[in-house]
């Protein structure tokens, strides 16, 4: 669905409601997104779908450690190809993703049918391999940059990503 | 047709693509940076990619991202709109490699005309008339010095790999020629990672007259007349018109034909721009060809009623042009203003920052093409264009006022926020632009007087 539908002259009452059903299921998985995304947990979260806005605040000007979405911005639905949002199990207290680093095809294995880099539950260290990222045939390792414990792989094996999309929520270390 | 096509660009300029997607009955795949993610652009398109960090580099210059983010999506086509990747013959080619149809001409294309020794060696063959200078770039100093004793002085040292008007250095005497071609050389190195230059005469007070193509991938071509780039700071278009005021029939008819002749010599498909000088006594000079559509296109499509982008994506799907020479009809004049986040009285100084309010104008024969809103904030990661205003009349004395009521009704506010708009209504008010005399010197003579804003 795109945000551009977001009001449709000549509506009838039942399309009407279909429609702000649809919306409001677009909002749902950008907040939930969003949320996952940000890191800290938010002091306040608006969703407004007239306009289609959800508004997250922090009490003090907190960001996410890796480049995200600015969690003080309004938001409208972005929806992109693939989006399988989080559910949110690595946003707990001290926890942190590994993203994408760019947009293209995720693997979570060296080659079809090996066994993966990574499980959840394993414990990482600073440039373990967890994954691949391929961009046009070049593949681009996916590394820990901390010592923790995968808490959850977000995107299925072979799934399109996007850039700076979570793939791995990890706890570290001393947060364990 | 395609049914989904990816736009490989952002701003206005995306938008505008969108809209002709829509209205061709296509789908829109919007692909943006971390800046971009709450744009217009985005939220109209069916689906979004985000393709990187803020730096176009990272970005919207990333050729691996962008066509992963069309295989991804499925995207059949990819629209490049004007600046970052447009006429980068890389990725029209590796579009090519991956089927997906690059709307714009081949890569040999512009590979040919994007360097511009190549670009002006075949238009001489095709006999387009060239400024006296140096086809072959200079190789090195006293070359240099032989060019520019053959072609005189003044002359413009410009850079081979170049475009956009960046780059360039005028040089008045000979005693500045080692300094400025040095210059010239550091600068086409850190703009374009080349730093091959040519030298061309400098006409300090002349019109810069451009020809609007397109051609089918059957051969079939035409042009849709002229437009006036003549107000220009530091070489960047500020106002465009069509027609281009008081130029003689003839001169147009010839350059026309010239333009035409050069895109039948470069095998030219899709929508392209050949831009001329025009000296004092009528004679015109070719200077280089855009093989993307221009920031300027509006004031064709209003004076010619043509959809430019329409056209471009009906060429990259293989079918043949719907309008012949003789059915190209202009009527009545349009101008364009190009409004910029930047401040006039501080020599131009880009103010990015967030938009409080943000009042376009409207009303009969006016169009704003623009992606701001109440809310939209000005990135310092881009250029400054906010919004492009286009006003037509049956003459251009109305056009002109039709302008200024609309530069009047125009409102943009925000912290920091600052436009080019009171600089505007300064070109507009001048003698020399009201009665269609002026050249490409206006704007220097501006702005060397009392302070603007």
């Amino acid at each position: 669905m795109s945000a551009g539908d977001e009001t449709k002259a000549g509506d009838g009452p039942g399309e009407r409601e279909e429609h702000l059903a649809d919306l409001l299921a677009v909002v749902h998985r950008t907040a939930a997104r969003l949320l996952a995304e940000a890191g800290t947990p938010p002091a306040g979260l608006t969703v407004r779908a007239g306009e289609v806005t959800v508004e997250m605040t922090w009490p003090d000007p907190v960001r996410a450690a890796a480049p995200g979405p600015d969690p003080s911005a309004a938001v409208g639905p972005a929806p992109g190809p693939v989006h399988a949002a989080p559910d949110g199990t690595g946003a707990e207290e001290g926890g942190e993703y590994i993203r994408a680093p760019t947009v293209g095809v995720f693997y979570r294995a060296p080659e079809p049918g090996a066994k993966s880099f990574v499980d959840e539950g394993d414990v990482v260290e600073p440039g373990r391999q967890l994954g691949i990222v391929e961009a046009m045939k070049l593949l681009i390792p996916v590394e820990a940059v901390t010592d923790g414990r995968i808490v959850e792989v977000l995107k299925a094996d072979a799934a399109p990503v996007e850039y700076d999309e979570p793939l791995f929520a990890v706890r570290p270390s001393e947060a364990a | 047709m395609f049914e989904k096509v990816l736009i490989a660009n952002r701003g206005e300029i995306g938008l505008r693509v969108a809209r002709c997607c829509r209205d061709l009955g296509m789908r829109v795949v919007a692909v943006y940076s971390t800046e971009d993610r709450d744009s217009a652009l985005v939220r109209m398109a069916d689906e979004a990619v985000h393709i990187g960090p803020a730096p176009a580099r990272h970005s919207y210059l990333n050729i691996p991202a962008l066509i992963e983010a069309a295989l991804c999506t499925g995207a059949q086509a990819l629209h490049p709109g004007y600046g970052f990747a447009s006429e980068n013959p890389d990725l029209a080619e590796v579009c090519e490699d991956h089927g997906i149809t690059f709307v714009g001409p081949s890569a040999t294309v512009i590979d040919r005309l994007g360097d511009k020794v190549s670009a002006r060696a075949l238009m001489a063959e095709a006999g387009l008339p060239l400024l006296p200078g140096g086809v072959e770039p200079a190789a090195g100093l006293e070359e240099a010095r032989a060019l520019a004793a053959e072609t005189g002085y003044p002359l413009i040292i410009k850079p081979v790999a170049g475009g956009g008007g960046r780059g360039m250095q005028v040089v008045r005497d000979p005693g500045e020629l080692a300094a400025k071609y040095r210059q010239a050389r550091g600068k086409a190195q850190a703009l374009f990672g080349d730093n091959r230059v040519y030298l061309e005469r400098y006409l300090a007070s002349a019109r810069h007259v451009e020809i609007q193509v397109l051609g089918d991938r059957l051969g079939n071509l035409v042009h849709l007349g002229e437009r006036d780039c003549s107000v220009q700071r530091r070489n960047q278009k500020i106002i465009e018109e069509s027609p281009a005021h008081g130029l003689p029939a003839d001169v147009v008819r010839r350059m026309g034909e010239a333009a035409l002749l050069g895109a039948k010599a470069a095998e030219y498909t899709g929508a392209g721009t050949f831009e001329f000088l025009v000296d004092d006594t009528g004679d015109f000079y070719f200077m280089e060809v855009n093989c993307r559509i221009q920031v300027e296109h509006p004031v064709t499509e209003v004076v010619t009623g043509v959809d430019l982008v329409r056209e471009q994506f009906r060429v990259a799907a293989g079918l043949p042009l719907e309008l012949s020479q003789s059915g190209v009809a202009p009527r009545g004049a349009a101008i364009e203003c190009r409004v910029n986040a930047e401040d006039p009285a501080r020599d131009f100084l880009p103010t990015p920052g967030p938009i409080e309010e943000f009042t376009a104008p409207a009303g009969p024969f006016v169009r704003v093409d623009t992606d701001c809103f109440p809310g939209h904030r000005i990135s310092a990661a881009y250029d400054p264009l906010l919004a492009k205003v286009i006003t037509w009349a049956p003459d251009r004395a109305q056009a002109r006022e039709r302008m200024r009521r609309a530069l009047d009704e125009f409102h943009v506010s925000g912290p920091g926020v600052r436009t080019n708009i009171p600089f505007l209504r300064r070109v507009l008010d001048d003698p020399r632009f009201a009665d269609g005399t002026h050249t490409t010197s206006l704007v220097a003579d501006l702005t060397s007087q009392e302070p603007l804003g």
